[in-house]
């Protein structure tokens, strides 16, 4: 589904090449739980960023789902997230100004899914994630653990097939981590969506089936969890 | 996605109260000051254009040789008319219209009433459209005795009966009758009359009128080219046609040309014979000042808005990453603005409602909003988007072009959106120094104007009309007298005409030692004994006229200074001078220049004559030792006991003065008002940028205050940016403000002279608002808690 060959990302700062990845290549299938580890400032968060297509790496070649996503125009990489990724953020980056209900509908209004179907969907996500009475609370009204959980909602309203999630329990407390990172591991078990997760915590990397390790922007290690 | 878009646009709104506020109402006062101006300029521009002929009617213009300049009067000879109807193609028809005279009585039953009354030819009606309540414009003016009046004149006279057909009294002495009642006149017309009289009648009147030639220019004419009529043709056919009539007036140049009526209101001003703007460059400068308004509101919004960018730039980042493009996250900010705009339009409409009655008096005159009109609908709604799209065009672009990762990464806007805003600050703050100036400079040549030495006293110097029993003379001295041993004036003489405008001129006047070629033009007026007295003009040599030399009603002259220099006389009083086919008339005094016709321009040679006969104005001076309201009773009285058929109407001098200074208050009140509210809207956006930084700055004034910096050190450092960006403003806007108002006092024979006051005035004005308003928001940023800024980082 994924696949990176040789990505390199650096930052010329007066002739000098501050290397952020190097040479990273790797593949990641279908319905998989991949998390990504690493010291802070090891380029997780940039290879993450590669993947779900916000940052161009500036050597090397991206397949996703078989297209070379490095030569597609803004219009098609639009399209493309659209139609196949779903972000959660770290500080889960809910639109202030939009009510629970309305952030989850944001994507599919982009999408330009039908009122019913739209209605339908968010019904359905409300229901499972057991928000529906918060649906018209707006996100500063809510507690960290739940505003993580619409982000979540939201990433999957467009019915993604992947999941890309940049430390997602960073900001909550341990009950609310668990929580969450049991909810991604029966969305990845039950559903077949793949999540790829950036995280620190090694309990964390445990959920998913897969173990980046990365350092100074070179893949260390590439370990499989065993369940 | 329109409506979530609309609905989250009100959320935006509602959430930032503060900033909606002074966005909205920055909007609001600009596009009310915008509004109110070209519905100004609209009113001017409006004039004359209400005819169905408007494009084809044309009024006969006369260039003659003046004091050896060309000058242009719209006064020709009252044979032209009908004689190039007849003898040129293209013209279809023409009319005559007398000067206008002032108000002539007219009588019904015991309403006396002083009505404004034009001779036209019965052409006129054909020509002009008006809109008949009685009557119609073939048989309005077929007889002398006809008389067609407006709609507010007939109430005046007739109260509610039906005028039509029923009499009027002239003067006392004539009796016409009513053919025609008109709708009143707009008041956006230039032609004004409240009575119509035909051309036959002013024969009737003055049998002279049909044996002037054509030397004599005594009325003004219209006329009506053809539908199919080429007006350069005409123009070259008409140029010569007097001329070719009276070959020795050549010398005095002498052409006609065609100059269309429904432009003469807006370019009046002629020079060297061609037509050299008026009104019109007003009109402009006005159009500039009210998009100069919009823009700094515009600007305002610009800022503002780009200003809460930080705000909102985590929102565009996330809609990015969830898949929207960059188009629609630039409508979202574009409907943001177009609802504000709307809003604002909205407020600045309840503005101008409630302060266009205020306006109107304060300008003398009548602008009404017609609601129905497609044009002003297009306006307002022209506005509208203008406003809201050039003002969310900076932000819609700048915002929408955030890329998503640095955004999400924490990025603080860029530096280089900065420089743009700062550039608009620096825009912003020139256009409205550069009003502040105008206004200092405009109101101190009105100051200047107003307190320059007139040279007579216009304090408690008052005019009245001659007219019923004062044409007799006996009868005039015994009024003067009367109203002497009442104690209502001190003194009283007669004068030509009214005291602050113009009168007649003549060529006709030589003097020893006039050079052959010499076609200087003199004024000249009739005066009665005690002119100096009355007025207040000093006699520089020789003496007044005196009852008690007998020469002085007959032979005697009074020249003024500027004559004296025409004549270059050395030794004027004694000086014998031929005006005409009188006999020589002597110089006995040389009174001092005063300025009662214009203030702005050069006094004019004029020299005075003994007649009470000519002269169609009483001159008092009314006794200083009691109130106005007083002597104004007192020749009441006196009048209506020994004329009793005129009722008298007192002018003041005083009055007239300040009427001529009208177009310069304008200005005055305008500039004054509008560069305030640019200022004022300036502030605004300047406010909104020291948010911006203040903003943007928080957490490295947090560190310097952990460091130790104190209150006053962070206020310098916070407001030293802001002041660099209003003293480069006033480089820029000074030496533009400079050229323009040397070019605007260049029209002025009397000026100021401009001096670096004004100048330092703006700039000390400028820095000091701009401080106020920047410290107001960074002295809340420098008290405020170092940790809170640094926690969430």
């Amino acid at each position: 589904m994924i696949q990176l060959t040789n990505i390199e990302k650096y930052y010329a700062n007066k002739g000098v090449k501050n290397y952020v990845l190097r040479l990273v290549t790797t593949t990641i299938n279908q319905g998989e739980f991949v998390s990504i580890m690493g010291p802070s400032g090891a380029g997780k968060s940039t290879l993450l960023n590669i993947i779900g297509m916000l940052e161009e790496p500036t050597y090397g070649t991206y397949h996703f789902m078989g297209e070379d996503v490095t030569s597609l125009s803004e219009r098609k990489r639009i399209e493309l997230y659209r139609n196949h990724i779903g972000f959660v953020f770290q500080a889960y980056h809910l639109i202030d100004e939009m009510t629970v209900y309305e952030n989850i509908e944001a994507p599919l209004l982009y999408k330009k899914v039908g009122s019913a179907e739209r209605a339908s969907r968010i019904a359905d996500l409300l229901d499972r994630f057991n928000i529906v009475a918060k649906k018209d609370l707006f996100p500063n009204q809510l507690s960290g653990g739940q505003q993580q959980l619409v982000g979540i909602a939201r990433a999957l309203a467009a019915q993604p097939s992947i999941i890309l999630a940049d430390e997602p329990t960073g900001n909550l407390q341990s009950a609310q981590a668990e929580e969450i990172m049991s909810l991604f591991k029966k969305l990845n078990e039950e559903e077949g969506i793949t999540i790829i997760q950036v995280t620190h915590s090694e309990k964390n990397a445990q959920y998913g089936n897969r173990i980046l390790h990365i350092a100074d922007g070179v893949v260390k290690e590439d370990v499989a969890v065993l369940s | 996605m329109f409506k979530l878009n609309l609905k989250i646009a009100l959320r935006n709104l509602w959430k930032h109260k503060g900033f909606t506020l002074i966005n909205v109402g920055g909007l609001a006062i600009g596009m009310a000051c915008c509004l109110m101006l070209l519905l100004y300029v609209n009113y001017e521009w409006s004039f004359d254009k209400h005819y169905k002929n408007a494009d084809k009617v044309y009024f006969a213009a006369l260039n003659l040789k003046f004091n050896g300049k060309l000058a242009t009067t719209m006064a020709v000879p009252n044979k032209l008319a009908n004689a190039a109807t007849t003898e040129l193609p293209g013209i279809k028809s023409a009319a005559r219209m007398s000067m206008p005279g002032g108000p002539k009585l007219y009588s019904h039953d015991q309403n006396h009433f002083k009505l404004e009354a034009l001779s036209v030819d019965p052409d006129f009606l054909k020509i002009l459209d008006h809109k008949f309540i009685y009557g119609n414009p073939e048989t309005a003016l077929a007889e002398p005795n006809n008389v067609l009046i407006s709609a507010s004149t007939a109430k005046k006279l007739f109260g509610d009966q039906n005028p039509l057909g029923q009499s009027i009294t002239y003067d006392n002495k004539k009796s016409l009758k009513v053919t025609a009642v008109i709708e009143d006149l707009p008041k956006n017309q230039t032609i004004r009359f409240d009575v119509l009289q035909p051309w036959t009648f002013l024969e009737q009147e003055n049998p002279a009128e049909k044996e002037y030639g054509w030397g004599a220019i005594t009325c003004l004419t219209l006329f009506q080219l053809k539908d199919n009529a080429n007006l350069e043709a005409t123009n070259t056919a008409i140029k010569n046609f007097v001329v070719n009539k009276e070959p020795n007036l050549k010398e005095m140049t002498y052409q006609i040309f065609l100059f269309p009526l429904a432009k003469y209101h807006l370019y009046d001003n002629f020079n060297n014979g061609k037509s050299a703007g008026g009104k019109i460059d007003q009109l402009r400068l006005f159009v500039f000042l009210a998009i100069c308004v919009l823009l700094i509101a515009c600007i305002n919004y610009m800022n503002l808005s780009t200003a809460k960018s930080e705000k909102r730039a985590r929102e565009v980042g996330v809609r990015k990453a969830l898949g929207s493009t960059r188009n629609t996250i630039m409508g979202q900010f574009m409907i943001e603005s177009l609802l504000l705009s709307v809003l604002a339009m909205a407020i600045a409409f309840i503005i101008l409602e409630v302060s266009l009655p205020y306006f109107n008096n304060l300008l003398d005159i009548s602008i009404r909003i017609d609601y129905g009109s497609y044009q002003f609908c297009g306006l307002l709604l022209g506005i509208v988007l203008f406003t809201g799209l050039l003002a969310g065009s900076y932000p819609a672009f700048y915002l929408s072009s955030f890329i998503p990762v640095k955004v999400l990464k924490g990025f603080k806007g860029s530096s280089g959106s900065l420089s743009i805003r700062k550039t608009l600050v620096v825009v912003q703050f020139s256009l409205s120094i550069c009003m502040i100036i105008s206004a200092i400079v405009i109101y101190s040549q009105i100051q200047h104007l107003k307190n320059k030495p007139l040279g007579f006293d216009q304090t408690a110097l008052a005019q009245i009309d001659l007219e019923g029993e004062w044409t007799k003379p006996e009868k005039l001295s015994l009024f003067k007298s009367e109203l002497q041993r009442v104690g209502a004036i001190t003194a009283a003489t007669e004068y030509a005409g009214s005291f602050t405008r113009g009168g007649s001129i003549t060529g006709d006047i030589s003097w020893p030692g006039k050079p052959k070629n010499d076609v200087s033009i003199i004024n000249y007026r009739s005066t009665g004994f005690d002119f100096a007295k009355t007025t207040g003009v000093k006699i520089v040599a020789g003496r007044d006229f005196d009852p008690k030399f007998s020469a002085d009603t007959a032979t005697s002259l009074l020249l003024n200074q500027t004559a004296v220099k025409t004549m270059e006389l050395k030794n004027p009083v004694g000086t014998v001078i031929h005006w005409g086919d009188n006999p020589p008339l002597k110089v006995v005094g040389v009174v001092q220049d005063y300025s009662n016709e214009s203030l702005a321009s050069k006094i004019q040679p004029t020299v005075y004559y003994y007649n009470i006969k000519t002269s169609q104005v009483l001159l008092l001076k009314l006794n200083p030792a009691q109130s106005l309201s007083t002597s104004v009773e007192a020749i009441k009285s006196v009048s209506s006991r020994l004329n009793p058929a005129y009722p008298v109407e007192v002018k003041m001098v005083s009055q007239g003065m300040a009427e001529k200074l009208r177009s310069e208050k304008l200005l005055s009140v305008l500039s004054n008002l509008f560069g305030g509210f640019a200022i004022f809207i300036s502030c605004l956006g300047l406010l909104g940028l020291a948010l911006y930084t203040a903003e943007q700055r928080s957490k490295e004034i947090s560190i310097r205050k952990v460091l130790g910096a104190n209150l006053s050190d962070i206020l310098i450092l916070l407001n030293k940016d802001f002041m660099k960006l209003v003293v480069i403003a006033n480089l820029i806007a000074i030496p533009a403000a400079y050229i323009l108002v040397a070019k605007w006092l260049e029209k002025y024979d009397y000026k100021i002279s401009i001096n670096p006051w004004p100048f330092l005035l703006a700039l000390l004005t400028s820095v000091l608002i701009a401080l106020i308003t920047v410290s107001m928001q960074t002295f809340k940023v420098a008290k405020a808690n170092a940790v809170d800024a640094l926690k969430y980082e």
